[in-house]
């Protein structure tokens, strides 16, 4: 077996926003996976709310995600055969909520789409559609918000303007983000920054210190990894 | 619950078209089946009500012999009391030649005598559409079928003999009153029933049948019925009510409704198979928006039963369209079949019909789905981080067995509902999977040897062939499916030239054409020499004595008892028997010992082997086992002319009646019925020209008025018209399962065109011009149809081979023309629809197509 990702030990205060880097195969976007219970870990446990995740069958972590996380992936991922505000609806309506339809039309207008509304994901652009997928993510108010590179299909005025748009809805929402990024400069607004490397933490500067000249400087907090934890995957 | 309907709504509104083909095919079964039920159910209730009207009374009493004094007296004392009505006729077979000896030809009727006041129920109309009135056949009148005036060329005002009388034609019928169906000898003539016995028709050995019809008060019916049959009981006639007529007939339609919806089911079935793959299909290119489903919070439960509502409707919308089609095909049948069919006939769609077509469609779809929509509990929402995420699966999926094992259970009950027993459900359930597994395992079996032909230079063969490999597709099932239609109709076809080939009287000719019954003993020398002159050989004459069996090893047939009654038409039917010292070639001993061809006054009897085993009685199970069955050994009484004989059986025959054209039940030893009141049949081989045939009746009739002539060339057509008839309906099936084939191929066509509209745009992008392309798409589906065909018209050779040699005991010949020729259609008829279906992704500009990707 293939190990993606080694022992590492994390914990995600409440609110805040975390940026994940490193380069292609690090094992950035299966963290976020694991987080989201899209994959189960081979060793170790995940606590949601200080709830083990671990343990729980498909139907569980399913109603888990609905209710707790938010996810935006790169490649948007909108199902293709509904309208822009039929995509945004579809968590709202799995949990069975009343005002389903006007908080989508509040999101549409949150992401200023409201002319779209009743486009397919085909007759809009990436840009658009991602932004529909972080409509579709903040739908049920979630407490955690997982993106992975989602700038990462854009160009850099489109992805400029999603990455403002996440920040500032997780401003407003008091959402902990936690963003998978290959740009230095958007890790640079993170409350937190970790980076991985072939699996493994090599660097996690939690707290953001503004010195007296006015620069910033990041503490690191890494310990030395032990045990390596597998993650199975392809 | 709103989310899986918003869901499964949505869904729909892209998915329709996909899987439209297969639940058009869910629309011809359940067409087939609300057509087929709403048909029959209407003809049951159009024969029932009318079943007194066929009838043409409330109550019949019958016989083939004439009314003893004692049995009118019996049939008066109980019938005076209650009837309101009362008619008689007597009917028979003879033979009717114009007057005029200048007009040609001569044909066999079925004459029938009536009385005023015929028809007691119903009415009697002429074809010109006025009632009938009895002063047209009074004073040797005749009403007589068109058919005859064809026939002979006669027109109304001509004069024909039949018997010693002469008749002027008064009056043509279209339907006569009760009749029209079952086999007919010849066309109907009315006369009056005195005017049967002033013909000379009813004389010795006449095969006259005389019926007394009455009317009663409903509520006396059955009284009436009971005590007649009381009364008559040891008379050897029969008699019964509309009312049984109605129950029996009830009985064989339902019978024969149950049986028409498995032809329904055939097609459901084979649809349900195209959707279940669909399914599977549709399913693995949903899988994103599964995952994408499961990320944003929806169980996997949910999720399945938001697809399973989407195929729920499309179960119901097809169901429905089929419900509209079993309509249209009622319309069709109207139009064209509505003067072969009883005029009283309705063509309505039947609710109940209809609504088992609903629930049989609804539930195939449903049953059918079940396993491939299990496929999305196995679906990882990690897909959507990574393209290659397995789909994980547990080494033992316990529910995935529950289901299937609950839907092979619940689709034995919906065929054992539809055939209205759970034992045809399995043998049909089973014949069908033996059937469909055998023609599956022939194609991949084909497929996987074309494959091996990968190594051909053709550029366009060797992407063809890639082709019918290509993931997703349903190479297999559109070849089964195809196969199956293609199986059926070649199977049929070439059966019923089997069968047509066994009738052809050219090829028979050795055996006698034509017969002459009720030849009488002193006009023996007369007959065979005039059949000498006419046709150079002489007529092989046999005498014939008329028998009924009246007890078994002493035991009498109790026709009392209703098991007796059952069996009646075997006991008591009337044995034409012969005697003669010596085997014929095609009778073998299989039991006992043939007797010497010295005759023998002691009485000695040979009986066919199908009788062995027969009792007298079935009530007393104890003289049942202790007399045991008729064998060799055993003595039979019969009743020869009201006296009674009884012989001992010497030794039981096998008849091998393919090769005679005559046969004996019972044989006698020579010695016993030489003085025994009888007449004599012939045979001999006729001249082979149709007029030349009829020139020769005629003669025969205007020297020997009460022998009749039956040309079995006439007899020949008659059967052929029915075997024709028989094939045509089986084929139609055919033809319904090829067309559910064709909506399965394009279907599945439609299903993996993304695939092709790719493939077709990279190959354009390296060169490949669309001439090139239309090859391959061409190579691809004559490769498909060449082995649905060959794989169909080979079990179509076994088929018909198994059928000819231990159904109907025919020889089997190969039928070249429809077996290559069917090969030769298929692989036409997949070119073309399957070349229709996808034609289009050769004028799609290829940049489109690759950016998409």
């Amino acid at each position: 077996m293939l190990t993606i990702l080694h022992s590492l030990d994390l914990i995600i205060p409440d609110g805040q926003f975390i940026t994940v880097v490193g380069p292609s195969g690090s094992g950035k976007s299966t963290l976020l996976g694991l987080i989201a219970g899209l994959d189960a870990p081979t060793e170790g446990e995940i606590r949601i709310d200080g709830k083990s995740i671990t343990e729980m069958d498909e139907d569980a972590l399913a109603e888990l995600r609905g209710e707790k996380i938010g996810f935006v992936f790169q490649s948007f991922h909108l199902i293709p055969s509904l309208t822009a505000l039929e995509n945004i609806l579809v968590p709202m309506e799995i949990a069975g909520m009343r005002d389903a339809r006007e908080r989508a039309q509040q999101l549409l207008e949150d992401v200023d789409l409201v002319a779209r509304a009743h486009h397919y994901p085909s007759q809009l652009s990436g840009g658009e559609q991602q932004r529909v997928a972080i409509a579709r993510a903040f739908a049920r108010d979630p407490k955690i918000l997982l993106a992975d590179e989602p700038t990462g299909n854009l160009d850099s005025r489109n992805g400029h303007h999603v990455f403002e748009l996440m920040v500032e809805m997780n401003r407003r929402r008091k959402t902990t983000l936690m963003l998978v990024t290959h740009e230095h400069e958007l890790s640079a607004l993170a409350d937190r920054r970790i980076s991985l490397r072939d699996g493994r933490v090599v660097s996690d500067s939690d707290v953001k210190i503004t010195t007296a000249s006015g620069s910033e400087r990041r503490i690191d907090l890494t310990e030395p990894a032990e045990e390596p934890v597998e993650a199975s995957g392809a | 619950m709103k989310f899986i309907l918003q869901m499964a709504r949505r869904e729909l509104r892209a998915s329709w078209r996909r899987l439209l083909f297969f639940f058009a095919c869910i629309a011809i079964g359940v067409g087939a089946i609300v057509a087929g039920r709403s048909m029959l159910q209407n003809a049951n209730v159009a024969i029932t009500t009318e079943a007194r009207r066929l009838l043409t009374a409330d109550v019949q009493v019958d016989s083939g012999r004439p009314w003893t004094p004692e049995t009118l007296a019996a049939i008066d004392r109980v019938s005076q009391p209650i009837i309101e009505a009362r008619t008689e006729t007597i009917e028979s077979p003879t033979m009717l030649r114009p007057a005029d000896s200048s007009h040609e030809g001569a044909m066999m009727i079925e004459l029938k005598g009536i009385e005023q006041g015929f028809p007691l129920a119903g009415d009697f109309k002429l074809a010109n559409g006025e009632p009938f009135n009895y002063s047209l056949i009074q004073d040797n009148g005749a009403v007589v079928s068109l058919a005859l005036l064809d026939r002979l060329k006669l027109q109304i005002g001509d004069d024909v003999k039949i018997g010693g009388s002469t008749f002027q034609i008064r009056g043509t019928i279209d339907q006569e009153p009760g009749g029209g169906s079952g086999f007919r000898i010849g066309p109907r003539v009315f006369i009056e029933r005195a005017a049967v016995e002033g013909a000379g028709l009813t004389g010795f050995g006449s095969r006259a049948r005389r019926k007394i019809f009455f009317t009663a008060p409903a509520d006396k019916l059955r009284p009436l019925v009971r005590q007649l049959r009381d009364e008559l009981k040891n008379d050897l006639v029969n008699v019964r009510s509309y009312k049984e007529s109605q129950e029996n007939l009830s009985e064989q339609f339902s019978r024969a409704e149950d049986y028409s919806s498995l032809t329904g089911l055939v097609i459901l079935v084979l649809g349900g198979i195209g959707i279940s793959n669909v399914t599977r299909v549709f399913i693995d290119q949903k899988k994103k928006t599964i995952a994408v489903l499961k990320c944003v919070g929806a169980t996997g439960r949910r999720i399945t039963v938001a697809y399973l509502a989407q195929v729920i409707t499309m179960g119901v919308a097809g169901s429905g369209l089929g419900i509209l089609f079993g309509k249209g095909v009622l319309i069709l049948i109207q139009k064209v079949f509505a003067d072969k069919l009883p005029a009283y006939m309705t063509y309505g769609l039947r609710v109940g019909a209809a609504l088992q077509g609903l629930a049989v469609g609804i539930l195939i779809s449903l049953l059918f789905s079940a396993l491939p929509l299990l496929r999305i509990r196995h679906i990882k929402p990690n897909v959507l981080l990574r393209e290659s995420a397995v789909l994980k699966r547990g080494a033992v999926d316990l529910l995935r067995w529950i289901t299937a094992a609950l839907v092979m259970l619940g689709l034995l009950l919906v065929v054992s509902w539809q055939a209205g027993s759970i034992r045809v459900g399995l043998f049909f359930l089973g014949g069908l999977a033996v059937t469909t597994g055998a023609l599956y395992v022939a194609a991949t079996l084909l497929i996987f040897l074309v494959r091996r032909m990968r190594r051909v230079t053709s550029f366009a063969l060797k992407q063809a062939i890639n082709s019918l490999h290509r993931p997703g597709n349903q190479t297999r099932v559109i070849v089964m499916v195809v196969g199956l239609g293609v199986f059926l109709v070649i199977s049929t076809q070439s059966l019923q030239s089997n069968l047509l080939h066994e009738l052809d009287l050219g090829r028979e000719g050795s055996l006698p054409n034509m017969f002459l019954i009720d030849i009488q003993k002193d006009q023996t020398q007369g007959v065979s020499d005039l059949v000498m002159q006419l046709t150079g050989g002489r007529p092989l004459l046999v005498p014939t004595i008329r028998v009924r069996i009246t007890a078994i090893n002493g035991t009498d047939i109790d026709f009392s008892e209703s098991e007796a009654r059952r069996e009646r038409g075997r006991l008591s039917r009337e044995y034409v028997v012969t005697y003669r010292p010596q085997l014929e070639s095609n009778e073998k001993v299989v039991a006992g010992k043939f007797w010497d061809p010295t005759p023998s006054s002691e009485p000695e009897v040979s009986i066919e082997e199908s009788m062995r085993g027969l009792v007298s009685t079935t009530s007393n199970s104890e003289t049942h086992a202790r007399q045991g069955g008729l064998d060799v050994g055993s003595t039979l009484t019969f009743d020869v002319q009201g006296r009674k004989l009884t012989a001992r059986v010497t030794s039981i025959r096998h008849v091998d009646w393919r090769n005679s054209r005559t046969g004996f039940m019972v044989l006698f030893r020579p010695g016993t019925l030489e003085d025994a009141p009888q007449m004599f049949v012939g045979a001999f081989n006729g001249p082979i020209g149709e007029v030349e045939r009829s020139r020769l009746q005629r003669t025969l009739v205007d020297k020997f008025p009460n022998v009749s002539v039956i040309d079995v060339a006439d007899v020949v057509r008659a059967i052929e018209r029915i075997v024709r008839n028989i094939m045509l309906a089986v084929s139609f099936v055919g033809a319904f399962i090829l067309l559910s084939g064709a909506l399965i191929l394009i279907g599945s066509l439609a299903m993996t065109k993304f695939q092709r509209i790719y493939e077709v745009a990279v190959l354009k992008t390296l060169g490949a011009k669309r001439k090139v392309l239309l090859r391959i798409l061409l190579a691809e589906y004559g490769l498909m149809g060449l082995v649905a065909g060959v794989i169909g018209s080979a079990a179509a050779v076994g088929l018909s081979y198994a059928t000819s040699r231990w159904v109907f005991e025919i020889p089997w010949s190969f039928t070249p023309v429809v077996n290559f020729g069917g090969i030769g259609a298929t692989i036409a008829l997949v070119t073309i629809v399957g070349t229709l279906a996808t034609i289009d992704v050769l004028s799609r500009k290829p940049l489109a197509t690759l950016r998409a990707q």
